[in-house]
């Protein structure tokens, strides 16, 4: 049979049937493909004009480029803070569907852990899609050629450029600049976003707005990984911050650090005509690169809870009792009440009763019969006892008040304290509890209810110095403010006098620096009642009294006043003035030009505070 | 014989073949390393050309005789490919044989329909029951199944508009309607559960299309806004952003219906189902002038398997259907599927060209 003869032909009924169901099926057909037509001409005939907007968002991304932090100078013109490029692994997270595994296979190259990769990964789950999950950032050339030499297994792992804030002298100013980092949540204070870089303390802080600058953007063609194709199309360039000049002599910075060494304390130095903040510096101190990276939890836990507190900026946010150095405040309140006059004399036989109690002067054998001068020149604690008792709190506060105690001093920096100028209406505020008149005799020798800042202490000294109260200033282009003081120049001449030997024959001559004469005032602040009248060698070092050394230079034509602090550094003849004679030497014999400054330092490591000749005297200024 | 060769039928096919090159070199323009596909795309037309010249010269009738035996090799290469099969993209679709890749599921199409054309002028006569039904299923299930073991669910998907054509042109009796309809329904909640997790998200995303733009409906989002933003007259030519920019997923395959949308907008959609309806009309014109039952079952399964791919590419581009690798017949890339559907197109031509021929 031939093969066309084995299949059965159509015949009449089979036909008609068959006929029937192609047409079913070709009106199905016509059916679904006009369906489609119409599909088709709602999505390009009426949504075509949206559906172009979609895809020019698709592809045209504004990508933010970073505002160039201003740089922050010395008072010498040199950079102490400043912005260089950097540059951050990022992975991108648009179209990619195994992120979890791009992170697998990328995390043991870096620095850090898969998990905090994803810890990292799910925190911008709410961000847009096209910016990139950071890696690893400033990440140094070795791990970026490790990451290239794999560069197959990572597609979609990018280079970035961006800049970075870098403070090349690390902690050296760290207190006075402060640090930068990423906007916070809560500040989304006017024009910011989210990523910008702002000053979070210090100078950074302060001048944040002056620093930061404007970010700019620019528009520019991605593909469906957002990688960049072609030119930008649009393009604002950002603006970049303006420059900062501060006060800051680095030399003197430098020697006030070294000086410190590795105890807590603080240190200002001034210039009581202007109040230009010379060097500051507080210690422990600490990094700011730090935090120039995305800080761990951990790394910023342990600088907060460090029991040193290296964040604290004791210069101007500690607050210690005076001790001796407020004695300049006491004659200059007895000779301004009308009390005494310069030759008006106590006899200190090493202690004295006083409302029914016994007060010890620091000399056991006593000081003689004493006057004014020699009263300050020795820090006789007798001669102010009875001067504290026979003034009254009154006079005292008011001068006190007069040289800015117990109010923040005005200085451009963030966080600055006021402390407590003693005053019989502020312990009733305060305590609840009237004055008492032995309040008054705890306060003639600087303790008791008062505690000042050591700015605050280098800027009462500076009124002394000049006989107008400046107020501190960093930022060089800023307004000097004195403000004179209602002082008689005969009360200020006593009292210089008194200060200038105190260096020259009493209690500060470690102070001494050739050629120049050094007026100044120690002191200790009481840490446990019972220090006073026991030596401090005898005492473990966390017992010890603060020491304190306030004072100006050269006496005749002020130039540089100062006060420092070194927490329980016992006397501060012995532990204060030898660091304030370092910085001194900085400014009066600077080290000659920039180039050797740096192997000079490195050479001359100034003087720690040299070991005390054995049964030196202590207590008590 | 030259003079009874459908020419419209021919023509469609070759103008839709030569579009796809076209626009598989327009998408994958700047990509170094499939720039050259057009090229393999145009060789594998040649080949399809001279295929279907040999499915033409050759009376339907004498493939039908064969379609048994041809479906049987079909089959076996389907199991070796189970067995030797390289594997892409996690499917194992292809043979490899020295330079050339074969993919059998496409050569399994067109020997599905002369089979099931075959069994039905033979054994079909006073509609399915359900022992055609199940001798249906068996036919066009068989490599159903293999497919889907690849596992490539979207090819072995194309293969039930084969299946309802046949049941359609059987004539389905009401019984095996009801029975049948009942069936799928029990068997749906199961198929649901069988169905990896990402397939049915994709279905959800057909119904909520902003259930996960960036992700599953990633997709379908941007196939919409290319389809969307060519407009009436489209970007022009190589002139699609969402396409040269490679937003659109899979452009030179299954999604070149949007990149064509895209670059030529709404003229070029609407010449495009043009010319997929000059072809399918052929088909039915060829059936209903067909000599015998068997010409008629012929070019209909035919026609059902060009609508039927179609109709899923284009419901899916369109973010009707659910996504899933179905490609655009003639012209998508892929050389396998190219010779299949332009020798399906040969078989309505030999189909019509023998209508008046004792």
């Amino acid at each position: 049979m031939d093969y066309r003869e084995r299949w059965e032909l159509k015949d009449y009924l089979v036909g008609q049937r068959l006929a029937r169901r192609v047409v079913l099926a070709h009106v199905v057909i016509v059916t679904v493909l006009l369906l489609f037509a119409l599909n088709l001409w709602y999505l390009q005939g009426i949504g075509g004009d949206e559906y172009a907007i979609l895809a020019e968002n698709n592809r045209l991304r504004r990508i933010p480029m970073p505002p160039a932090r201003g740089t922050i100078y010395d008072r010498s013109g040199m950079a102490i803070a400043a912005t260089r490029p950097s540059l951050n692994l990022v992975l991108m997270r648009e179209g990619i569907a195994d992120l979890g595994n791009q992170i697998d296979l990328v995390a043991p190259i870096l620095a850090t852990t898969r998990d905090a990769l994803n810890a990292r990964l799910s925190q911008m789950r709410s961000r847009p899609a096209f910016e990139p999950l950071v890696l690893e950032e400033d990440v140094q050339f070795q791990r970026l050629a490790r990451v290239e030499a794999r560069r197959e297994k990572f597609p979609t792992i990018e280079v970035q450029q961006t800049t970075r804030r870098s403070y090349p002298n690390a902690g050296l100013y760290a207190h006075v600049l402060g640090y930068v980092g990423e906007v916070s949540s809560l500040e989304g204070a006017a024009g910011l976003q989210l990523g910008d870089i702002v000053g979070k303390a210090g100078v950074e802080r302060f001048y944040d707005e002056k620093l930061r600058g404007a970010r700019g953007w620019r528009v520019v063609s991605v593909n469906n990984l957002g990688r960049r194709m072609g030119p930008p199309r649009d393009e604002q360039v950002p603006l970049h911050g303006n420059p900062l000049r501060l006060t800051l002599n680095s030399a003197m910075q430098r020697a006030l650090r070294e000086g410190l060494v590795d105890r807590s304390g603080a240190g200002v130095f001034l210039d009581p005509s202007n109040g230009d903040v010379l060097a500051l510096v507080s210690t422990p101190t600490f990094d700011p690169n730090v935090f120039a990276s995305r800080i761990t939890r951990s790394e910023w836990q342990a600088l907060r809870e460090d029991p040193r507190r290296p964040l604290l900026n004791r210069a101007i946010g500690s607050f210690y009792a005076p001790g001796s150095t407020f004695k300049v405040v006491m004659a200059i309140a007895g000779l301004e009440s009308g009390t005494i006059n310069p030759s008006t004399t106590v006899y200190c036989s090493g202690s004295t009763t006083i409302y029914g109690h016994r007060r010890l002067c620091w000399k056991k054998g006593g000081h003689g019969s004493v006057d004014l001068r020699r009263a300050l020149v020795h820090s006789c604690n007798v001669y102010f006892y009875h001067l504290g008792q026979r003034m009254g709190i009154d006079p005292i506060t008011r001068v006190s008040e007069m040289f800015n105690l117990g109010k923040p001093t005005g200085i451009d920096l963030p966080g600055e304290g006021s402390g407590i100028s003693p005053s019989s209406e502020r312990k009733q505020a305060r305590l609840g509890e009237p004055w008492y008149a032995g309040d008054t005799i705890s306060v003639a020798i600087g303790q008791g209810l008062l505690t000042a800042s050591p700015l605050q202490m280098a800027v009462m000294i500076s009124g002394v110095a000049t006989g107008r109260l400046p107020r501190p200033r960093l930022n060089a282009e800023t307004e000097v403010v004195t403000t004179p003081l209602a002082v008689a120049p005969a009360t200020f001449a006593v009292v210089r006098e008194g200060l200038t030997d105190v260096v020259s024959e009493g209690t500060a001559r470690r102070a001494e620096v050739s050629g120049i004469r050094v007026a100044g005032k120690t002191g200790t602040a009481q840490v446990f009642k019972h220090s006073a009248g026991i030596d401090a060698d005898e005492l473990p070092e966390e017992e010890r009294d603060h020491a304190w050394f306030v004072g100006y230079a050269p006496d005749d034509d002020p130039r540089v006043a100062f006060a420092v602090i070194v927490e329980h550094g016992g006397h501060g003849g012995t532990t204060a003035a030898p660091i304030v004679r370092a910085v001194l030497e900085a400014f009066f014999n600077p080290p000659k030009p920039p180039v050797e400054i740096e192997q000079q330092d490195r050479q001359v490591a100034i003087a720690p505070p040299r070991a005390r000749p054995a049964g030196s005297v202590a207590v008590g200024g | 014989m030259v003079a009874k060769i459908d020419l419209p039928a021919v023509l469609a096919t070759l103008l839709l073949a030569g579009i796809g090159i076209f626009f598989i070199a327009s998408s994958t323009d700047g990509d170094v390393q499939s720039q050259s596909l057009w090229r393999m795309q145009a060789l594998w037309l040649i080949v399809a050309v001279v295929a279907a010249a040999i499915v033409v010269a050759v009376d339907y009738r004498v493939w039908c005789e064969i379609a048994f035996p041809l479906h049987a090799i079909v089959l076996v290469l389907l199991v070796a490919v189970l067995l030797f099969g390289k594997e892409v993209g996690g499917n194992r679709s292809w043979l490899v044989l020295g330079p050339v890749r074969l993919q059998p599921s496409e050569l399994a199409k067109w020997t599905t329909c002369l089979a099931l054309s075959s069994y039905l002028a033979r054994r079909v006569r006073e509609g399915v029951g359900t022992r055609e039904l199940f001798e249906v299923g068996l036919i066009a299930g068989l490599p159903l199944v293999l497919i889907g073991m690849q596992p490539d669910l979207g090819t072995a998907l194309t293969f039930v508009p084969i299946v309802i054509g046949a049941l359609l042109m059987g004539g389905l009796r009401w019984r095996v309607v009801v029975v049948g309809g009942l069936l799928v329904l029990l068997t749906a909640p199961l198929g649901w559960i069988a169905l990896e997790n990402y397939h049915r998200e994709r279905i959800l995303t057909v119904i909520q299309p902003d259930r996960d733009p960036s992700g599953v409906g990633y997709q379908a989002r941007q196939s919409k806004i290319a389809i969307g933003s060519g407009g009436l007259t489209g970007k022009g030519l190589y002139r699609g952003t969402q396409s040269q920019l490679n937003f659109l997923p899979a452009q030179h395959t299954d999604f070149i219906f949007a990149v064509i949308a895209e670059e030529l907008g709404f003229a070029g959609s609407i010449l495009m189902l043009g010319l997929f309806y000059l072809v399918l009309q052929r088909g039915i014109g060829a059936a209903r002038s067909a000599q015998d039952r068997l010409g008629t079952y012929l070019a209909m399964l035919v026609v059902a398997w060009i609508a039927g791919q179609t109709t899923i590419n284009i419901g899916m581009v369109l973010g009707r259907l659910p996504t899933i690798g179905v490609p655009l017949p003639f012209v998508s890339y892929g050389g396998s599927a190219l010779v299949s559907a332009v020798c399906g197109v040969a078989l309505i031509v030999n189909v019509r060209s023998r209508r008046f021929v004792n």
